[in-house]
């Protein structure tokens, strides 16, 4: 009985992922433990502008005195300009704090979920588009 | 006489199936009328369609988006499958894929397009519906003129769709889906799936759009679903060209995958 539970537990969740990731993206969630958060701070390398998703590279440092960069991927311009966002949201140089479902595998690497900017500004994806 | 026509039937039969055109020549040959000044003031007297319209997708998207909800009241149910159809579902279901092939930049086709976290503008022309969708840059033609939906479709994503107006109703059917389609997830169709689809305003900004999908081989009724859209005036359609910076993949296992090499690493 208990096995039961887990594996319908387990499907639905399953198909509430799947489904809301049809919507969300133009793929799934697979790649990203969506069950964990991870705090990155860095600062920002490059900000990609581009379909089918925009990515921010940052720059984070190590304990090896050096940096790891992490890429983060996030919704599209599409999505993203009718919420507020921008092609300068994030700028080279900017200091930045990103909260991301990091990689299953551990690479450098996430689905963007917000993020804070040394002027106080916050980045969220969610919420009504805009007119 | 009677004779001589029966020979030049045979005769023009037999010249087309030399060419090969039996079939495909009667959707080719329908005669499209040049549009008159009365045929482009005759659209001004439709509900006006006219616009950038999108599924509210509040914070970042919704299963019911993609699905359409269900007919009338109650929880979301899926289709109700054939033994067969629902076996075949099941086996997809089991294979665990971790994705689609949207992940790498196929378009879902129909009827997944239209549940798309993107929106979506109506062209209204004489004789014709377009319905320019913004998510992976696709177009859906819809011919009101009054041609007749082909006997024997070519296989196409969005399929062949025909429609016309009943009262302030755009009645839109479609037929002819390439197998790489899925009726609904993880849910193939047959050749034989049809789409109904009723466009209409329920007020100057919100379009309703029913679609009843019919197919005697996959589902042992017609399975309806509603999804509401709202009209944005000042948008415009964004460019989406999927291919342009696309990281994710899926693999023939259904195994998904991200590239995260960093860009241009030489500047």
């Amino acid at each position: 009985m208990s096995r039961f539970c887990a594996r319908f537990g387990l499907t639905a969740l399953l198909v509430v992922a799947a489904l809301g990731s049809r919507a969300a993206a133009h793929h799934s969630f697979a790649p990203f433990d969506m069950s964990s958060e991870k705090t990155i701070t860095g600062v920002v390398n490059r900000f990609e502008w581009t379909n089918p998703h925009s990515w921010i590279w940052i720059d984070v440092p190590n304990d090896k005195g050096g940096v790891d960069t992490w890429g983060i991927e996030g919704m599209s311009p599409n999505y993203l300009a009718r919420r507020g966002w921008s092609k300068t949201s994030l700028k080279p140089g900017e200091k930045v704090t990103i909260v991301v479902r990091p990689m299953r595998n551990g690479q450098n690497g996430g689905m963007f979920v917000r993020a804070t900017l040394a002027d106080g500004r916050t980045l969220v994806q969610s919420g009504e588009a805009k007119d | 006489m009677r004779t001589a026509s029966r020979l030049s039937a045979a005769c023009l039969a037999a010249v087309l199936a030399a060419f090969g055109l039996q079939h495909t020549s009667l959707a080719q040959t329908f005669q499209r009328k040049a549009p008159t000044p009365a045929d482009w003031a005759a659209l001004a007297k439709l509900p006006d369609f006219t616009g950038v319209w999108e599924i509210p997708m509040g914070g970042g998207g919704r299963g019911a988006a993609a699905r359409g909800a269900p007919a009338g009241r109650g929880r979301p149910t899926g289709p109700a499958l054939t033994p067969a159809y629902e076996a075949r579902r099941r086996a997809n279901l089991a294979k665990a894929a971790e994705d689609n092939q949207t992940a790498n930049c196929l378009p879902p086709g129909m009827p997944g397009i239209m549940g798309q976290p993107y929106p979506m503008e109506f062209l209204l022309t004489p004789g014709q519906v377009t319905i320019v969708v913004e998510a992976y840059q696709q177009v859906r033609h819809i011919y009101t003129d009054g041609r007749p939906l082909p006997e024997d479709p070519d296989l196409k994503f969005h399929g062949t769709s025909v429609g016309h107006w009943e009262g302030d109703t755009l009645v839109v059917e479609t037929v002819g889906f390439s197998p790489l389609t899925e009726l609904d997830r993880a849910t193939p169709h047959s050749d034989k799936m049809k789409i109904l689809e009723r466009f209409r305003l329920t007020d100057p900004d919100t379009m309703n759009i029913e679609t009843t999908i019919t197919d005697p081989e996959a589902l042992q009724a017609p399975y309806t679903t509603n999804r509401v859209l709202k009209r944005h005036r000042n948008w415009t359609i964004a460019e989406y060209v999927c291919e342009e910076n696309n990281r994710n993949s899926v693999n023939d296992s259904g195994k998904a995958g991200i590239n995260l090499e960093l860009p241009g690493k030489k500047d």
